[in-house]
């Protein structure tokens, strides 16, 4: 399969966007919803489907649809081609404070498992699918149910996770205990299990789940430290308007500006 | 020359990337011979590597061993797999099938898996429809294992709230003539214990543990006790039938059977208050009649003042005033009396003593309601 190859320059420390530059003819697929700018000359179509093109007529496209409608992705990609003479550039922002991470596919072994909302944007050729958690335990408790992404092809992807992104690499037989919900991505080398964590006083006490997700390798793994949904927990717990306490901002000036930031941010 | 096939793999371990190298595997005899790029980095016998199920969902084959006491690995994609495993040599093949096993019975569980989970996600659904379709029955049920103490609380919590709504009247005429109608409608049911609320609705009603409460406007409507030992008789009735507690049971639905089957009679009690607003299927409404008539043959009463009073409603409605709360509640449909006129037509002659009762004297006691 052809794969563009795409030059690309991160910006910002937390809150992250990636400008990918095109040279002409080139391509890139994305989100419709994460597209920050584009140049003068990209131009924007949107693709029933996964944007990788070749599909297998109107039936794959079909399938394609489906599996993108179950894990919650819209069902149209965004290819953003440049048809200017020059190289271009588009930008894509990631939705929530983290870390982007650019990974070549090719150097992976042309597959990836990651967290079914990890996907940022790609060179066009790469396809979005997604792949079941097929082991029931895992998908219940592993902290990223049953539905992951898998990205196939040879070329470069951005993910995208909450927090600081660590990558790791497990020797074969390797593991490592991670806390569920922080894993973001992995080789399919890798084992993706659960562990039970042991001491129910921990589990129930401590504040954490009662399962560790246990990663063994072979493979390279990503890791999150922090999970949207934990961080979510907690604006939550700590906004008045959703019924949580704010002591330390105790003022009615306090609140509005809490409430005033919330609501600006919860436009999607 | 012989072409062999060949077979993409990774390898990891020492001298590969870490997310692991390509290489190119190839059966000589006996030998796995493991190529990166032209070189030759392995050569293994096929009884040296270790099979087994590997990586996401168990899809990949690994292939490993120990040179030198560090651990080597080979990942073989699905598909490439299967192709590697039917031509590999039988010292490999036989070890082939418990990692094939493991890759099947993943499969197998997490179809049944998906089959547990969709079911115990209908679950909650199947019950919801099980319990409307077998509503009526679930009700009856619950009703028949309703203990009579619990009866008893019901009746104590709708006299302490009628008491708490209305004066209730406890000497006089008006109260010694109820209590006279009362007696004879018992005839020595001691559990029955009748009352009067001084309120100028058209309206008794009976709770269960045999609290009978007649509002003074109905006593001012009738025109004779036996009128008004038709309407208790049928209000009695309706409670020897549970009809009041099925309708509740009904309402409160599950939270009911929660409370039946936790012990938690202090919240029905509670419940029992909606009991004069109830409204009765027209079946209950005829059972009721059929019951009121039998009571009031027993107790010697002229039977036809049941009929006569709710005509009597039906026919002219006080002027000005709302629909007789007892009218509302028991409608005094033409079915109804037509049903009435013919159990009557049908009861056996029986002895009937009037109820030796002042009725003028009762009403002049109550006078007018005052607004
Ligand atoms: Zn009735």
């Amino acid at each position: 399969m052809a794969m563009d190859v795409v030059d690309y320059e991160v910006f910002g420390n937390e809150m992250q966007y990636v400008e990918v530059e095109l040279d002409p003819g080139e391509a890139a697929v994305g989100e419709a919803g994460a597209m920050m700018y584009m140049q003068d000359g990209i131009e924007m179509d949107t693709v029933f489907g996964d944007g990788s093109a070749q599909q297998g007529g109107f039936f794959g496209k079909l399938m394609g649809a489906g599996k993108r409608l179950i894990t919650g992705e819209s069902l149209f990609t965004t290819v953003f081609h440049n048809e200017g003479n020059g190289k271009r550039r588009v930008a894509f922002a990631a939705p929530y404070p983290g870390k982007i991470v650019p990974l070549d596919l090719g150097d992976l072994g042309g597959t990836l498992i990651c967290q079914k909302d990890a996907f940022l944007c790609a060179a066009k050729g790469v396809s979005l699918g997604i792949a079941f958690q097929k082991k029931i335990g895992v998908g219940l408790f592993g902290g990223e149910g049953f539905i992951m992404q898998k990205l196939d092809g040879d070329g470069l992807a951005f993910i995208h996770a909450g927090g600081t992104l660590k990558e790791l690499a497990l020797a074969p037989g390797q593991t490592l205990r991670v806390d569920t919900g922080c894993v973001v991505a992995f080789q399919p080398s890798v084992d993706f299990d659960i562990q039970f964590a042991g001491k129910i006083k921990t589990a129930l006490f401590g504040g954490e789940g009662l399962f560790f997700a246990v990663l063994r390798g072979p493979g390279k793994v990503w890791l999150q430290s922090l999970p949207l949904s934990r961080m979510a927990d907690r604006i939550v717990r700590a906004s008045p308007a959703a019924g949580g306490r704010s002591r330390e901002e105790g003022s009615m000036l306090g609140g509005l500006a809490l409430g005033g930031l919330l609501g600006g941010g919860s436009d999607e | 020359m012989v072409t062999r096939a060949e077979y993409a793999a990774r390898h990891f371990g020492p001298g590969s990337a870490d997310a692991g190298s390509p290489v190119v595997l190839t059966w000589r005899e006996q030998w796995l011979v493991v190529r990166r790029g032209e070189d030759v980095i392995h050569t293994l016998r096929a009884v040296e590597v270790e099979p087994a199920a590997k990586g996401f969902n168990n899809a990949q084959l690994a292939l490993e061993w120990f040179a030198d006491e560090v651990r080597h690995m080979l990942i073989l994609d699905g598909p490439v797999a299967l192709a590697f495993r039917q031509a590999c040599p039988p010292a490999l093949q036989h070890r082939l099938q418990p990692v094939a096993a493991a890759q099947q019975s993943t499969e197998r569980r997490f179809r049944w898996g998906i089959v547990v989970l969709a079911f115990l996600a209908l679950l909650p659904l199947a019950a919801l429809g099980l319990a409307i379709a077998f509503a009526d029955p679930l009700a009856a049920w619950a009703v028949d294992r309703i203990p009579p103490g619990v009866e008893a609380k019901i009746g104590e919590s709708v006299l302490a709230q009628t008491q708490a709504e209305s004066k209730l009247i406890t000497e006089g005429p008006a109260y010694e003539a109820v209590q006279a109608i009362g007696r004879r409608l018992a005839g020595g049911e001691e559990n029955l214990r009748f009352f009067v609320a001084d309120r100028p609705e058209v309206n008794a009603f009976a709770a269960p543990g045999g609290v009978v409460v007649i509002q003074a406007g109905l006593l001012r409507r009738a025109d004779s006790p036996e009128e008004v030992a038709g309407v208790l008789a049928h209000e009695i009735a309706h409670v020897e039938l549970r009809h009041g507690l099925r309708q509740m049971v009904k309402a409160a639905g599950v939270r009911m059977l929660f409370a039946l089957v936790l012990g938690d009679y202090g919240q029905m009690a509670g419940w029992g208050a909606q009991l004069t607003e109830l409204k009765f299927s027209r079946d209950a409404e005829r059972e009721a009649d059929a019951r009121g008539l039998a009571r009031l043959a027993r107790a010697e009463i002229d039977p036809a003042g049941l009929g006569r009073f709710f005509a009597k409603l039906e026919a002219t409605p006080s002027a000005g005033a709302a629909l007789p709360a007892v009218l509302s509640t028991h409608p005094a449909t033409a079915e109804r009396m037509a049903a009435l006129e013919a159990a009557l037509a049908q009861m056996p002659p029986a002895t009937i003593q009037p109820l030796a009762i002042d009725w003028a004297a009762v009403r002049a006691a109550l006078g007018e309601p005052q607004t």
